[in-house]
């Protein structure tokens, strides 16, 4: 098995990650990628990482709010009117916003016990295996994520709260994040077939090392 | 087909999908609506988008990303050093006290980042190579730290606990309180060992002469002291129920990375982009995890199983000590292959009924399950400590540090029996403060 190396680099900063950053690794990788294949992998890995920054906005933004409504609630003595639902919603979107980008750099853990005692060429077919079965799912959570959506911003509805955002804000989250996860599903596949991306993220594999 | 026939066919479609390397949270997803439509249509599936969404529509789950961060954030400062170093001047002269103050860098560590991983990075970075340096055996060092740091997932606050308090509605505040005594028992009983295997099989190089100063003693404490302080003050914050979990967490996590700001001068874009960017992807991880846990169990007890399998568990003859043993071994099993947050969403709303039912109580019955997944954090095939240990020390080869840590695996079966007999070990703590659970 390889060595489970949090992101290097920087001393500790891997240290809470699951899974190492392999994605910058393979932007390199992709970068030679000539072609419309090539600009395509890389398009879509950058639609991922700008999600992946907007989710981390979002949850500073949360930390902020939720201190804003400690001083509010605690120090102030004054009621919360749109602080609780705004960091949930934040948190919400997110998850759904920033799932892509951790798609992409291999976030979402996984068994890769499989995988690592493989050989590359049926590593890569697994991977292609294992890609279809979680687009399918992704791909299926769009789609009705999309109705979800729909339905609030057609009828208008709003949460009936003191603040009372409209609901179609968050829900659109959930079939764009998604959507999303299934576009980077779709350019994984592609550069797996193509040999651009190494299978699992897996770059040099000795199969045996693990006792 | 009976509801037990469905139950040993998701179990195994589930397993079959792991290990093909999809993600846990798609798989868990795809089974979930996979079934809902094969044994009852599409119209069973139809609100599972909704579902997803609903899963995480809780303020509550705040303080999973909000922990995440107030732990990467002390991670990524030297404050696992400092702390090291802190207790190494104290604990010179004392024979073994090098172990012991790597063993209890590594709980205070554990408090505060809240994770295993980050704790045994953090503390093995100069633990291992002075414990070499200083004549203990290699396998010994590694084998230490790679167990001192899995009490990051046991002593609070911890996100194994919080997701467990999450995936059960029980309190998160007497979940954390539970976890405390069996983690100073196990560091504890790591210390022991650790002090008697040093002296049948090292020797330990310490020079006589050398001694720190007083105010040697001191001076790393202004700059792990306040860290300490914002982890005490929201643990406090917490258990006194002055403020929910996701309102404490969100200010400790605010205030750490003031502290990180001021203290360790970390403020520039480059230096926090890390911190924030592996908070994200591991929060993001967890959640999506939690939201198709979700669908996974809707369709478990749409589908009955749940309620059969406790009934069936409830009805068979065997003792119910002989139950928890299968449990154990099934978690242990899973904890090889899966990390602990996965472990926990995936059983945890299928086992707490039978563990009930059994007449068990969940908050101890989360502190044995912790347990056991420390077990799975330093065993392959996934041990994840193992690796980081291995890219810190990359000269000690892994069977040396498998060997290392045989008898801290050893230990924490040990703990686990011991906490079956003596419940009160993690019951005690929680009921004393908080009064007897409902």
């Amino acid at each position: 098995m390889t060595r489970k190396n949090p992101t290097g680099g920087h001393p500790a900063a891997g240290a809470p990650t699951e899974a190492p950053v392999r994605g910058a690794a393979d932007h390199a990788a992709r970068a030679g990628a000539a072609g419309a294949v090539g600009t395509f992998v890389r398009a879509v890995a950058a639609v991922s990482t700008a999600f992946g920054m907007l989710s981390v906005v979002l949850l500073l933004l949360a930390v902020f709010v939720v201190c804003h409504m400690v001083l509010v609630r605690y120090v102030l003595v004054e009621s919360v009117i749109w602080q609780h639902e705004f960091v949930t919603y934040s948190l919400i979107a997110a998850t759904f916003l920033g799932s892509p980008y951790v798609l992409l750099t291999y976030g979402h853990v996984n068994v890769d016990l499989l995988p690592h005692y493989l050989p590359p060429g049926a590593r890569r077919w697994l991977a292609v295996l294992a890609s279809i079965l979680g687009l399918m799912f992704c791909a299926y959570i769009t789609w009705q994520g999309w109705y979800f959506f729909h339905e609030a911003w057609v009828d208008g509805r709003t949460a009936g709260t003191v603040w009372n955002p409209p609901l179609w804000v968050p829900y659109l989250t959930l079939p764009l994040g998604m959507g999303l996860v299934c576009l980077q599903y779709v350019a994984q596949i592609v550069a797996l077939i193509r040999g651009i991306e190494p299978p699992f993220g897996i770059r040099d594999p000795i199969a045996g090392d693990a006792p | 087909m009976s509801e037990l026939d469905i139950g040993l066919l998701v179990a195994a479609v589930t397993i079959v999908l792991l290990l093909l390397g999809v993600p846990v949270a798609f798989a868990l997803g795809l089974v979930g609506i996979g079934f809902l439509v094969v044994f009852d249509g599409w119209f069973a599936a139809e609100f599972m988008a909704q579902q997803l969404f609903e899963s995480l529509d809780s303020f509550a789950l705040l303080s999973i990303p909000m922990f995440i961060l107030m732990g990467g954030v002390i991670a990524s400062s030297r404050a696992g050093p400092d702390l090291y170093e802190a207790l190494d001047r104290w604990l010179y002269k004392v024979p073994g006290g090098l172990m012991a103050s790597n063993l209890g860098a590594c709980a205070l560590f554990a408090a505060l980042s809240g994770s295993s991983p980050a704790t045994c990075a953090a503390i093995g970075k100069l633990g291992i190579p002075e414990m070499r340096k200083r004549g203990y055996p290699a396998g010994l060092a590694c084998g230490s730290i790679a167990a001192g740091g899995t009490l990051g997932i046991l002593i609070p606050p911890s996100i194994t606990l919080i997701v467990y308090g999450i995936a059960t509605e029980t309190s998160i505040g007497r979940l954390f309180m539970a976890g405390i005594i069996p983690g100073i028992m196990l560091v504890l009983m790591f210390i022991a060992y650790s002090i008697v295997a040093a002296r049948i099989w090292g020797h330990e190089v310490r020079d006589p002469n050398l001694a720190y100063t007083l105010r040697e003693k001191l001076e790393v404490l202004p700059r792990v002291g306040p860290f300490l302080g914002v982890v005490i003050a929201v643990l406090y914050v917490l258990y006194g129920g002055i403020a929910t979990p996701s309102e404490a967490a969100g200010v400790g996590a605010f205030l750490c990375l003031l502290l990180v700001m001021v203290i360790y001068g970390l403020w520039r874009f480059r230096d926090l982009w890390p911190i924030f960017r592996d908070s994200m992807r591991e929060a993001v991880m967890i959640l999506l995890i939690i939201a198709a846990a979700e669908i996974f169990s809707y369709m478990m007890s749409y589908l009955f199983i749940t309620q059969t399998l406790a009934q069936s568990v409830a009805a068979m003859e065997v003792s119910r000590w002989v139950m928890m043993g299968y449990i154990n071994l099934f978690l242990l099993v899973a904890g090889f292959f899966l990390p602990p947050v996965a472990v926990i969403l995936m059983t945890a709303p299928t086992l707490l009924p039978i563990i009930t039912s059994l007449g068990f109580d969940p908050i101890w019955f989360a502190i044995i399950l912790t347990i056991n997944m420390e077990i799975g954090l330093i065993t392959p095939p996934v041990g994840l400590n193992l690796y980081v240990i291995n890219s810190i020390a990359p000269d000690v080869r892994l069977p040396t540090i498998l060997k290392g840590t045989i008898p801290f695996f050893l230990l924490m079966v040990l703990a686990i029996v011991l906490l079956s007999i003596f419940p009160g070990l993690a019951l005690w703590l929680p009921n004393a403060m908080m009064g007897d659970a409902i």
